[in-house]
């Protein structure tokens, strides 16, 4: 029988879905019997997204057309 | 337009710019070029930085195109590249930082549970479209704070999309310590969302 550590140790292998049917049984047992462990995974597993859209970063326009200018300098004078 | 048509036009981008057409090659440019800078930026923290790797990258795709086979997306080689180039500039950083600390994951009981509860299930704001907007200055603070290692493995994986052996091949580390290494920073950052939806009700 797995405790809440078992179990949150096993989280990643047990959302990428790649560990043995028999842990992840004792995973989902445990899950099935203890609500702070589902919270707990359900946050972790929204996390990724929720960092995705705080991290987002769009390139500045002088930056892009800076960008662009030295990559027409550099293809120019390779060809 | 979805996943599947925009590789789709980067594969018919790519054969055209592979025949020498340049303009073809800057189409791929502008298509790709925000998600290349966002990585430098998130990796090395630096405007100046990431806007020349942005350069580098492209330039080094411009430079390899004929290599480059139509088996994988243009976006996940570019972003392999941009990866490369943002890590390069990290370990010269890197030099002179002091050792690297473990990060903590939650507390357990002696008996292994839980010693501190989620309070509240905030997973479904993930999936709406507007980020709080102190959240997301939380989650930037907290992901600055995370151990180099620990962030590197993060941003690349979870934010950036590489693969566990795309990251491997980039970084030179197993697998295996990719994956422990991004579970403690996903701990970490979960608990720094948790903390934040929490500031009232905690310890004030
Ligand atoms: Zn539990």
């Amino acid at each position: 029988m797995y405790n809440c550590k078992d179990s949150i140790n096993l989280l990643l292998e047990f959302l990428d879905g790649e560990m043995s049917a028999e842990e992840a049984q004792h995973v989902k047992e445990h899950l099935r019997g203890c609500s702070p462990c589902l919270d707990f995974l359900r946050t972790y597993r929204a996390t990724p997204g929720l960092c995705k859209k705080a991290l987002a970063a769009k390139m500045p326009k002088e930056v892009s057309e800076k960008l662009t200018e030295y990559l027409r300098s550099k293809i120019k004078s390779a060809s | 337009m979805s996943d599947e048509a925009a590789r789709e036009e980067d594969r018919q981008l790519l054969e055209r710019a592979q025949d020498g057409d340049v303009s073809a090659f800057e189409a791929l440019v502008d298509a790709h070029r925000d998600k290349v800078y966002g990585l430098a930026l998130r990796m090395t923290r630096s405007e100046a930085d990431a806007a020349e790797i942005t350069q580098d990258t492209f330039l080094s795709a411009y430079q390899h195109l004929k290599d480059f086979r139509g088996d994988a997306a243009f976006g996940s080689w570019v972003h392999r590249i941009a990866a490369n180039h943002a890590l390069m500039r990290l370990r010269h950083r890197r030099v002179a930082q002091a050792a690297e600390q473990e990060l903590q994951g939650p507390e357990f009981t002696e008996r292994g549970s839980l010693a501190e509860y989620p309070i509240s299930d905030w997973s479904r704001d993930a999936e709406e479209k507007a980020l709080d907007a102190e959240l997301g200055t939380a989650i930037q603070q907290a992901t600055d704070q995370l151990p180099q290692g620990y962030r590197e493995v993060f941003l690349l994986k979870d934010v950036d999309g590489l693969s566990y052996e795309q990251i491997a091949e980039t970084t030179g580390d197993s697998i295996p310590a990719i994956k422990s290494r991004l579970h403690r920073a996903r701990l970490a950052l979960r608990e720094a969302i948790d903390d934040f939806y929490n500031r009232d009700s905690r310890g004030a």
